[in-house]
């Protein structure tokens, strides 16, 4: 079995090996994924054109929410389905209802030191990460960030609360319901700004005619359309990300965690 | 709000998964009337995208309105060819959300009946976002979604053997999807674009389509595929997982999950290489076609070797897998023809098979094959679907089945493919064989001087191994089975003879849609006249 997997793996390199001769040079502005082939090139249009289309200073931001923002929206949902995947996987109610933690609090002299050492700072970077995390999601028009990031780091900080102390004192301020159902009204934010578009009579995410719902000119109602969506990632994302942490770490349970 | 109508189809089920996460965790009677509504609406959505397909040729949809200049945004595109794979998918969608219906009286544990049917709807969203895309990575986004609702709903099973399986799957299943991507990768190197027709108008350029990144592309895609579809022999994960998924993932994951895979390879063959390309050396379509007389007579033989009844129906999908991927290789109009035409008839009939046999896995205590003793008389109706399911898959007028091995006989005639030929018709004989020795045990039961039998495999009180792989499933029931099991499974034998009847206006819509394919040139007998 072990010789298949080799041969198969030394054939694929093979394949992959043997075009490489044919490949654009690293890095020239000709190759066709950066020049095009012919006379129109999509990466020359996006250059060009995102800041009269959209008012977005980040090109890639503009790419990854509008002009193939369709594909985001169903990254989003692939994110959704992974937390939905091991919550189906994994939950699990004991029978006996929940039980207090197995191992009692350390109340030596060492052990407190290190839950007072632990515990002061997260508590005090928590709410810093959160500010940030905050911000990556809002300022992913200028720079690099954007839903998937910043949700990331809201969703480590929930996960930093679970590890720091436990998963109880987590789940008491993100319970199961709750991220279930952000995590819901992430994906549901994408998809309804893209079907309120539909129900103003213009294609599926055409967030220029919500010019009149942001109060804005078309083109500006992008950017805001694009932000708007990015919050839907972001609450998708942080969800998701605590789940995730709470079901594995729990078997399932949500009961101690590690 | 005609012209919506491509967005509207996938987004009522994607909401309506979103509305069962927020109205009812934990409720699953709430769950339920979401899912048959939104499954409803995107099946009417698909009808009538059918009717306007037929009626006015091939609809565009442009999502975020960015249609100028072509392949800045994401294009939907709809010819016969998928209007029609569309209406199949959601019809099996809404059929099987139906069978899948657990009553107060089921006495099983349904408190994740609401997260199955998020999964099952989310699925639903993958397949019809892969069938209906005209973009070459968003094949890959909404491949992703099926896989991972796929591979959820499989270890959804409360059996042991279903979450390994899952897990073969999972393996399985990321490399095929990301040999698909490393294929789109190399695409979009050498062209710069992932619309499949702005690709297919670059790769018609002479210098790029003697290029060597743009074969590796193919060959990528193609394996990738292929291990998507279960092509022998890569078809490892599929059987397990069919068989030991519950009973309403199974309905929807049999019918339908491979032969999608089917039509993204005839797609990617047509709209992104194009067949000009594609056929460019006999070659190549001659190892295919041996390729895939391989896969119809292993697969065949094989599900001759089984003793379970789903995991026997598995083996003929690896086998009707060939039977499409054949025909398509064929080269030729009848061979493509009656490949695409199988992907809607074969649907059809696995859908029938696997619910029927779902009922019978479900009353006859384990899903062995000699175990189905009796069950003709105790459940006629039943019974007259699985035989409608079974003669479509031996290949006898008028069901769907008969029809595409016509087609495809003819296509493998005219192409001078005889071994191709010869195994189509070697895998109708064995099916016979198979089958017949079903209806045999399930109508006049076991003979008793019959040497081979007459031990019965586990003595009563111990349950077999089968019967443990099976749990998820009240076994050993007597009691008749429910009208919400049993409605879906006579119109899915319905639809097998709907398809067969009605066999030569799909045949048409499928040819105006192969006519209507653009760069026809080097392609010329592949497209017809």
């Amino acid at each position: 079995m072990k010789w298949i997997g080799l041969i198969a793996v030394v054939l694929t390199g093979a394949l992959l090996l043997s075009a490489v001769g044919d490949f654009p040079d690293f890095g020239d502005p000709k190759s066709p994924a950066n020049g095009g082939v012919g006379d129109f090139s999509v990466s020359q249009y996006y250059i060009t054109h995102t800041e009269q289309d959209t008012k977005v200073p980040n090109v890639v931001t503009a790419v990854l929410a509008d002009y193939r923002g369709y594909d985001t929206m169903f990254e989003t949902t692939v994110i959704f389905i992974a937390g939905i995947g091991i919550i189906a996987i994994l939950r699990s109610h004991p029978p006996g209802g929940r039980r207090g933690p197995a191992h009692p609090i350390d109340a030596t002299v060492d052990g407190d030191h290190q839950r007072i050492i632990i515990g002061i700072t997260c508590r005090i970077m928590i709410p810093i990460i959160q500010i940030f995390a905050l911000y990556v999601v809002a300022h992913g028009h200028h720079s690099p960030g954007g839903g998937f990031q910043g949700g990331v780091m809201l969703g480590a900080s929930f996960i930093l609360i679970g590890l720091s102390r436990d998963l109880q004192a987590a789940l008491a301020r993100f319970s199961e319901r709750r991220f279930i159902v952000l995590a819901c009204l992430g994906v549901a934010i994408y998809a309804g700004f893209g079907l309120l578009c539909l129900l103003l009579e213009r294609n599926f995410l055409d967030y220029g005619v919500l010019d009149g719902f942001f109060h804005t000119d078309p083109v500006m109602a992008r950017s805001h359309g694009i932000f708007a969506v990015e919050v839907g990632v972001a609450f998708t994302v942080t969800a998701i990300m605590f789940a995730i942490y709470a079901n594995l770490s729990s078997k399932g349970r949500l009961d101690e965690g590690l | 709000m005609s012209e919506q109508l491509p967005a509207i189809l996938l987004v009522a089920p994607l909401f309506g998964a979103l509305l069962i996460g927020v109205a009812s965790p934990g409720d699953p009677r709430r769950a339920f009337p979401i899912v048959l509504l939104s499954l409803s609406i995107s099946l009417a959505a698909t009808v009538a995208l059918l009717t306007k397909v037929v009626s006015s040729g091939p609809v565009d949809y442009f999502l975020g309105g960015w249609a100028e200049p072509l392949g800045i945004g994401i294009q939907l595109r709809v010819d016969g060819i998928n209007a029609l794979i569309l209406v199949f998918i959601a019809l099996i969608g809404l059929l099987t959300a139906i069978f899948s219906y657990r009553g107060p009286d089921d006495g099983e544990p349904t408190d994740k009946a609401p997260l199955f049917y998020i999964l099952y709807l989310l699925l639903c969203v993958g397949l019809l976002g892969i069938t209906i895309t005209g973009d070459a990575f968003n094949v890959f986004v909404l491949v992703e979604i099926a896989s991972l609702t796929s591979y959820g709903l499989v270890a959804m099973g409360s059996s042991p053997r279903g979450t390994l399986a899952a897990f073969n799957y999972i393996i399985m299943g990321t490399i095929g999807a990301s040999f698909y991507l490393l294929g789109v990768g190399y695409l979009y190197m050498r062209t710069g674009a992932l619309n499949m027709a702005q690709i297919h108008s670059l790769i018609a350029l002479p210098e790029v389509a003697a290029s060597q990144t743009i074969l590796v592309a193919f060959l990528l895609i193609l394996v990738g595929v292929w291990i998507k579809m279960a092509f022998f022999p890569l078809y490892g994960w599929l059987p397990n997982a069919y068989t030991y998924c519950p009973s309403g993932a199974s309905g929807i994951l049999a019918p339908l999950v491979t032969k999608v895979s089917v039509y993204v390879m005839i797609r990617v063959m047509l709209s992104v290489f194009g067949a000009g390309w594609v056929f460019q050396s006999a070659g190549w379509s001659q190892t295919v076609v041996w390729l895939a007389v391989i896969a119809i007579l292993a697969g065949s033989f094989i599900a001759l070797a089984q003793v379970e009844l789903k995991k026997m129906l598995s083996y003929l999908i690896v086998a009707e897998v060939g039977y499409m991927v054949g025909g398509a290789w064929l080269a030729n109009h009848w061979g493509m023809v009656g490949a695409i035409y199988h992907i809607l008839a074969d649907a059809a009939m696995t859908l029938c098979l696997f619910l029927a046999a779902n009922i019978f896995v479900k009353h006859a205590g384990g899903g062995r094959i000699d175990r189905l003793e009796g069950l003709f008389r105790r459940m006629p109706v039943v019974a007259g679907a699985f035989v409608v399911g079974a003669l479509s898959m031996i290949g006898v007028p008028p069901t769907g089945g008969f029809f595409s091995k016509w087609y495809l006989i003819r296509g493998g005639i005219e192409a001078g493919q005889w071994p191709f030929v010869a195994a189509l018709i070697l895998s109708s004989l064995v099916n016979a064989v198979l089958f017949f020795r079903i209806f045999e045990v399930a109508h006049f039961g076991r003979k008793p001087a019959d040497g081979h039998h007459h031990h019965p495999p586990h003595a009563d009180g111990e349950p077999s191994p089968e019967q443990q792989g099976t749990i998820g499933e009240t076994t050993g029931s007597d009691r008749k089975p429910r009208l919400t099991a049993v409605a879906p499974l006579v119109a899915a034998a319905a639809l097998v003879l709907l398809v067969g009847i009605f066999s030569g206006p799909i045949v048409e819509i499928i040819r105006g849609a192969l006519q209507g394919m653009p760069h026809v040139g080097a392609a010329a007998p592949l497209i017809g006249r």
